[in-house]
């Protein structure tokens, strides 16, 4: 297993170096058989990784002790489920997952049916390939997953109690598939610059591609969120931690990219502003990978310190001087076609405002984050950069851009003159204003809480009228029945109504956030037996205080009977357990959930006389960011779907050459 | 008329907001304990230097071993009588700026604060006198078309792709 394991490293490692050798040469000298053979090894380097990949999990299954990782990450008592899991708990195990996503697309790339032909396709394989090589490259000389130890461990030090949870166990694969599918688009657009295509046929083909790695980085966000809801035990789902940002940043910046391309396909602009994006996206998802890797910045989610973070950082640089190199001798060609407005008020420039806003945010986010380092550099002195400073600078700009997103769907493009912009304004305007009333009157007082429903009102109503008037404007021409004309409506412009859904579903967790962020209620109190703690409308009575094993894991919990306006709602159990080779002991929450609020319940500290401290939270509309999130995913595969009516890959008409 | 509502909008917006802001302002507050709302507002200021990332308000105490005492100096504090600002003098005093969650609002630290809105200012700027070139330039090209009536974008796309399966249904 050694032998292997290792042997499809530096073989893998071989192969990519080859491929990417006959890539070049065979663009160069226009030699078919050169490409095919490189192809070949894109395949042959996807098997190595897999290869790897089986035998670590392999290793990891079977607890062989005498591999480092797997004495690191492992022991034996601990379920098949999170030994296999553990794969990615370490650096070496994750850079291979990692690793084995950027193979595995490269070569769906390679043989995929609609990429036959397409003389891009050498130079797309040929730039995924140099980032797989700075992955051998590390797994074979710096980080080795298959190093043995001197001795043979009787027992591993066992996976950190913390990631022994489902959403955890989801959460860094959904991130890593984010990560590594912004390399495609990446690549396409290099690829597309190199071959000197500056159409936007790269848009087009990666638009799936792009969509995609969207929905794994948003679902990788929120997997994380909810983990960090259910396991830490404080109540919270975002701590604006480095590595958190780190995958927000580019999250951002290709959201705004999603929006841009529209301006691109439609007038023929912001095709510098495009690229740029496409390559900070990437550029950020290193930059993530350098902080978690490196340690230079403290954080839950720190792989502990190591140079590896250093390598990323150093080839972040490398790959962002050479995309902005092919970018700057194509700049030419990308500014001779610039386009026009109409007008001032119109879609493209409510576009070029949720651009403005979105790499607004990823920039305020990015420069939190390094502030500590900023200003230790700048006058010795470190500081701390948390939630506080996180919610107070990023509430106004996301809440902007809220509100663009609200106006922006009855906006037209060209122009809305001001007949239109009353037409489809003043309906929603008149009944956000009556809703703001109406909270104000039912108590919501809070400023940000009454905008932030305010402006969510105004989106609710705007999007109900775009999907209102395309029903009704087809239902003239058809005289279909409602439900058929609006599946009609929407499956004839997957993109659009599918982005609306998207819409929707952010707003829903913007609706969650406000209420958690704005009206969460907290107590903590010590009871002895039989004594209750009342908030809000809810009675938790404490019964018993238990305690029970499990494997080697010890485990204490407490028997909490809740009613809710006099009406039981059951027996909840809070807990804590004492791992049996883990130091820190593991907080299990106990949690009743409606659409309205969730009651949290945590199992703080306890005496032997049986007295038991409880800290008792109420989450306003918590459940509304996971409803709100579903929707994302549900709204994203119907943008993606293939249908009827879909043209997502165009045939390719740029430049050609000799050789695909 | 057609000024007048916005104008009636914007004044009822700005006056529903300063009207919220007097009732925030005025919220009465609680006795306070470790999860009290002075509390809160004192502890969650300083980071807990334990590891676990949070402030010393929502550091679970169990898995931490000094938020215990820190709390205990922070009621005591606000025993004497210090409010939450002496409070954050104190200890940026004694253990520098890097305890507080967040920078000061003021001297270097307010550029982390500032810098942001500097910089979307700027950059809206720019986006500004960018849309009015490309708009003057189209302008120029097409002064005519100045009255061109714009139908609505939904009923086009709909006419269109109907045309379109009408077309494919006869040809």
């Amino acid at each position: 297993m050694y032998l292997l394991g290792n042997a499809s490293i530096y073989i893998g490692l071989a192969l990519t170096i080859y491929s990417i050798l006959v890539f070049i040469i065979g663009i160069k000298i226009k030699k078919q058989t050169l490409i095919n053979s490189g192809k070949g090894g894109v395949i042959a380097v996807f098997i190595c990784m897999a290869v790897a990949n089986a035998v670590m999990l392999y290793l990891l299954a079977t607890s062989q002790f005498q591999y480092e990782y797997v004495s690191n990450y492992t022991s034996s008592e601990l379920p098949l489920f999170y030994k296999l899991a553990a794969l990615w708990a370490g650096n070496s195990g994750s850079l291979m997952l990692w690793s084995f996503f950027l193979t595995m697309y490269t070569a769906m790339i390679v043989v995929s049916r609609k990429m036959q032909g397409n003389p891009m396709v050498p130079y797309i394989s040929s730039i995924l390939l140099i980032n797989t090589l700075f992955f051998f490259i590390i797994l074979g000389f710096v980080s080795r997953p298959f190093a043995l130890l001197d001795y043979v461990p009787a027992e591993g030090r066992g996976l950190n109690p913390m990631l022994q949870n489902p959403g955890m166990i989801v959460h860094p694969v959904t991130l890593y598939l984010g990560y590594v599918g912004l390399a495609v688009p990446f690549a396409f657009a290099m690829a597309a610059l190199i071959l000197k295509n500056v159409d936007d046929f790269w848009i087009k083909m990666t638009r799936r591609w792009t969509i995609i790695a969207w929905l794994f980085l948003t679902l990788g966000n929120i997997l994380g969120g909810q983990w960090a809801y259910v396991e830490l035990g404080w109540g919270g789902y975002w701590a604006w931690d480095p590595v958190e940002n780190a995958s927000f940043m580019p999250w951002l910046t290709a959201t705004a990219f999603l929006h841009s391309v529209m301006i691109q396909e439609r007038k023929n602009m912001l095709k510098v502003w495009n690229i740029s994006l496409i390559i900070l996206s990437y550029a950020l998802t290193l930059f993530g990978t350098f902080l978690v890797r490196s340690g230079v910045l403290t954080s839950v989610h720190a792989f502990g310190d190591s140079d590896l973070g250093m390598y990323f950082l150093i080839f972040m640089g490398v790959i962002v001087v050479g995309a902005i190199y092919v970018l700057m001798s194509r700049y030419h060609l990308l500014k001779r076609s610039a386009g026009e407005f109409t007008s001032y008020v119109s879609k493209e420039s409510s576009f070029l405002i949720n651009n403005l806003l979105l790499v607004g945010a990823a920039f305020a986010v990015f420069w939190g984050t390094i502030f500590p380092l900023v200003s230790e550099a700048v006058r010795g002195t470190k500081v701390t950069v948390g939630i506080p400073f996180f919610n107070t600078v990023q509430a106004p700009i996301l809440l902007t851009m809220m509100f663009v997103m609200a106006v922006c769907p009855l906006l037209a493009w060209q122009r809305s003159s001001a007949k239109n912009l009353r037409k489809n304004f003043l309906i929603p305007a008149v009944l956000s204003v009556i809703g703001m009333i109406l909270m104000v009157t039912l108590g919501i007082q809070k400023a940000w809480a009454v905008i932030g429903y305010g402006v969510i009102i105004f989106l609710f109503v705007t999007h109900y009228l775009e999907f209102y008037r395309g029903v009704k404007a087809r239902r003239k021409m058809t005289k279909e029945p409602v439900p058929i004309a609006l599946y009609k409506l929407m499956t004839k412009n997957r993109r659009r109504y599918g982005g609306y859904i998207v819409h929707i579903g952010i707003a829903f967790i913007t609706m969650g956030i406000i209420g958690s962020q704005n009206y969460d209620m907290e107590t903590m109190k010590t009871l002895d037996i039989g004594e209750s703690i009342d908030i809000k409308d809810y009675r938790i009575t404490y019964e018993r205080l238990e305690q029970r094993a499990e494997g080697i894991n010890d485990i204490v919990y407490a028997d909490l009977t809740v009613f809710k306006d006099g009406k039981r709602l059951g027996v909840f159990q809070p807990e804590k357990v004492f791992y049996g080779n883990w130091d820190e002991p593991s907080t299990e929450v106990a949690l009743h959930s409606s659409i309205a609020e969730d009651l949290y319940m945590v199992l703080s500290t306890w005496d032997e006389n049986g007295t038991a401290t409880f800290i008792i939270k109420v989450n306003p509309m918590i459940s509304w960011l996971w409803i709100g999130s579903i929707m994302v995913v549900i709204g994203s595969v119907f943008a993606i779907w293939t249908g009827r009516y879909q043209n997502i890959t165009p045939k390719y008409t740029g430049v050609m050459k000799e050789v695909a | 008329m057609n000024k007048k509502i916005p104008i009636v909008m914007l004044i009822l917006l700005f006056g529903l907001q300063s009207f919220l802001l007097q009732t925030h302002a005025t919220e009465t507050q609680q006795q306070y304990d470790y999860k009290s709302a002075e509390f809160k507002a004192v502890a969650s200021q300083f980071m807990c230097t334990c590891g676990c990332g949070q402030d010393h308000y929502a550091c679970d105490m169990a898995g931490c071993t000094n938020t215990d005492a820190f709390k205990a100096d922070l009621i005591e504090m606000m025993n004497k009588g210090m409010d939450k600002d002496e409070i954050r003098e104190y200890y940026v005093e004694t253990l520098g700026e890097e305890i507080l969650t967040a920078p000061e609002k003021k001297g270097f630290s307010l550029t982390a604060w500032v810098l942001p809105f500097v910089t979307l200012g700027g950059a809206g700027t720019g986006v500004f006198f960018l849309v009015r070139r490309w708009t003057r330039r189209s302008g120029e090209i097409q002064t005519s078309n100045e009255e061109m009536n714009v139908k609505d974008e939904v009923e086009e796309e709909i006419l269109s792709s109907i045309i379109d399966e009408e077309r494919k249904k006869y040809f």
